[in-house]
């Protein structure tokens, strides 16, 4: 019995090792396609524009590739034009998002609202989101066009002005005209995620809260609000993140004209690389926007983690 | 000796798929065709008719981004085996080394003495020799509404002083409702618009690109552009934004009087206006004359496989019959002799336009720079000049500071 014990009960351990160890790998094993993807789609393009950002590298120029150190990054912070493009992302992101978020939390609370139709209102609303940008920003282009826009024809009809206005020729207009289109194309984001934590706040508060003698303002404040503030912070994250990138639309609209007057940093970053082929210089500029970005994310969730708290 | 068996027979199969490859060659070709119906596919038909082994891989590129595709298919090491090109591109390609010189190949062409001579010195590089072969050519020239002219009695512009008095009187409101509904001039304010302003600058005394842009002629020219959009008001207030989709269109749907562009526009000019469309050379500025030559060019790239194969493609599309095929889809001009003495395609007076305008048609300089100048320098700081946000000298001063004189 004894001896026929001993290699049972080792073989027992051996077993259960190997099942401890394949337990521990397992997770790995699973996850290791994904992480491998993205290392190798995100991350290694990551890396090397950051190796690319501290080098002089124009690509018609393929041979000269000349370690330069932080060079690029010192004549960005010395360049008219990054500074230029840094205000109008501040401007674009600052108008943007909250117009986006109010417009989709008012179209938020009216479909939330009992009325017929309301299936086919909440299918529509999306539509603005589901379209291609490119689309939207050729869309948009006619809407302003001088000569032939529905835009400047309503404002002439009505009398609100005296001659067509070049919406995407006047400098002082064309970041505004394409901050409304941007906001038309994302606050139905922001709608269906609000819509959905709506649906999730019980009934019950509501009607305890009208019980109590609260207004509709008291009840939206202590109750709507608080309910939909994990969906808000993280709508607003993703739309952040999102709208900071995105330049397909400006680039479309207007490439970055009248003179800079459009230019934000992605795009900028994307016109030094992709048509002046100034690959360092470009990388870098997309480096130093990483940073501003990523600055940016953690005080928001800093702030809205403890306020959420 | 199943292992020496099974290695012959590898052996043989490497063998044959390798015979299969040399008879068997693919020439990649990009190309750029504004045109829906692009014949392309007829031209790569008969060629491989005539070719058999040779399968031909034309593929249109859009305009906006050509070059940036090009260039970074190179890099990218996924370059097409040939490419239309044009003159601004010859110096960033070769320094890319990314051109295959044909020199040799054009020499023993038998269809060499059917190209326009001129048009093999125009396209050569600055050192002498030749990577480019002529496809196609257009110059420059005003296109104007004689209808119009003739309505408030003026006389067709020949300088520059009389083109913006004509453009002045040409603003107006048409149906009085006290708007103006026509604008005398359609100028390109956006990417591709140089040519316009070039025309207006170029010509004036001493001055180029390379050199003298920041003098008082050349800042005069900026000047005088700057001055018909922000004095006469006889741009469309859009003009910094239009495009060529936007002058065309502006100017055939009777919104402006005039506009400088090319032949490859005048039959879509006509089938909108009919006669009420004439073309006259653009006007002489500070006692110059400057219109652009619009060049185009085929290219085999020095990193395509079968070059003798893109050989034949490229020189088959500037060969008579081929060629005028070609630029019938183009609507520009042909460079062989045989089919300019027989083209038809376009009413006389835009040819005659043409001609008049090519004693003085000009390249722009031949430098790496000049795709910058086109691409991003001059359309930023005529945009800004255009709506006041710098001054005619501020923005020569950007061009200067591109040539680095």
């Amino acid at each position: 019995m004894q001896t026929h014990n001993g290699p049972e009960s080792a073989d027992d351990a051996g077993r259960q090792s190997r099942r401890r160890l394949s337990k521990r790998i397992l997770p790995y094993a699973m996850l290791s396609p994904a992480v491998l993807v993205t290392l190798t789609i995100v991350f290694l393009p990551m890396l090397q524009t950051a190796w690319m950002s501290l080098h002089e590298y124009v690509l018609f120029r393929p041979k000269e590739f000349k370690f330069i150190g932080f060079d690029n990054f010192v004549a960005a912070l010395q360049d008219e034009v990054f500074w230029i493009s840094l205000k109008h992302t501040i401007i674009w992101i600052g108008v943007t998002i909250p117009g986006q978020m109010l417009l989709g939390l008012v179209t938020a609370l009216l479909l939330n609202q009992e009325f017929r139709w309301r299936a086919l209102a909440r299918a529509l609303i999306i539509i603005p989101w589901a379209l291609p940008s490119v689309v939207i920003a050729l869309m948009w282009v006619w809407i302003y066009d001088s000569n032939y826009g529905v835009l400047n024809d309503f404002m002439l009809r009505l009398g609100l002005v005296e001659q067509a206005v070049p919406w995407l020729a006047d400098p002082d207009l064309a970041l505004g005209a394409i901050i409304l289109t941007l906001t038309w194309q994302g606050f139905p984001f922001f709608a269906v995620m609000i819509l959905a934590g709506l649906q999730s706040i019980p009934k019950s508060y509501y009607e305890a809260a009208s019980l109590d003698g609260a207004s509709a303002w008291r009840q939206f404040w202590h109750i709507t609000l608080p309910g939909i503030s994990g969906v808000l912070v993280t709508a607003v994250l993703l739309r952040t993140i999102w709208v900071a990138n995105s330049f397909d639309v400006i680039f479309v609209m207007t490439g970055g004209g009248p003179g800079y007057s459009t230019y934000t940093l992605p795009l900028y970053a994307f016109i030094k690389a992709r048509t002046n082929l100034d690959f360092g210089y470009g990388s870098a500029l997309a480096v130093l926007f990483t940073f501003l970005l990523m600055g940016l994310v953690l005080i928001y969730l800093r702030r809205t983690g403890k306020a959420v708290q | 000796m199943n292992i020496i068996a099974k290695l012959g027979l590898a052996a043989s199969v490497l063998a044959m798929s390798s015979s299969i490859a040399s008879a068997e060659s693919t020439v990649r070709f990009w190309y750029h065709f504004d045109n829906a119906d692009n014949p392309m596919n007829e031209l790569v038909e008969s060629f491989e008719s005539q070719n058999p082994g040779i399968t031909i891989e034309a593929e249109n590129i859009p305009w906006n981004s050509y070059y940036d595709t090009l260039y970074t298919s190179i890099i990218g090491g996924n370059a097409p085996d040939a490419a239309m090109v044009k003159m601004f591109a010859q110096p960033r390609l070769i320094e890319m080394g990314a051109l295959e010189p044909i020199g040799d190949r054009i020499d023993a062409w038998a269809d060499k003495s059917d190209v326009q001579e001129n048009l093999f010195e125009l396209t050569s590089a600055q050192d002498g020799s030749s990577y480019y072969l002529p496809v196609q050519y257009v110059v420059l020239y005003l296109y104007y509404r004689p209808d119009m002219f003739e309505e408030l009695g003026l006389d067709v512009p020949k300088t520059c002083d009389e083109f913006r008095a004509a453009a002045k009187a040409l603003t107006r409101d048409t149906d009085g409702d006290g708007r103006t509904d026509v604008y005398g001039f359609g100028l390109r304010g956006s990417k591709g618009g140089h040519d316009h302003w070039a025309s207006l600058t170029l010509g004036r005394d001493g001055v180029s690109l390379t050199d003298g842009i920041e003098s008082e002629a050349a800042i005069a020219g900026s000047q005088f552009v700057v001055d018909m959009f922000r004095e006469d008001g006889s741009f469309p207030p859009s003009a910094p934004n239009d495009g060529f989709q936007e002058i065309i269109g502006g100017f055939k749907a009777g919104k402006t009087a005039m506009t400088i562009h090319h032949i490859g526009s005048a039959n879509g000019m006509v089938e909108a206006l009919g006669d009420k469309v004439s073309a006259t050379t653009v006007p002489e500025c500070g006692g110059g004359h400057w219109t652009a030559f619009g060049d185009e060019s085929t290219a085999i790239l020095s990193s395509a496989e079968d070059k003798d194969a893109a050989w034949k493609w490229i020189s088959f599309l500037s060969t008579a019959g081929n060629n005028a095929k070609f630029n019938e889809a183009t609507g520009q001009l042909p460079v062989t002799k045989t089919d300019s003495a027989t083209w038809t395609l376009h009413p006389q007076r835009f040819v005659e336009a043409t001609v008049d305008s090519l004693p003085f048609a000009n390249l722009l300089p031949n430098r790496t720079e000049t795709s910058d100048f086109v691409n991003t320098v001059w359309p930023v700081s005529m945009q800004r000049a255009l709506t006041g946000e710098i001054t005619a000298a501020e923005m020569n001063a950007e061009i200067a500071k591109l040539y680095g004189n």
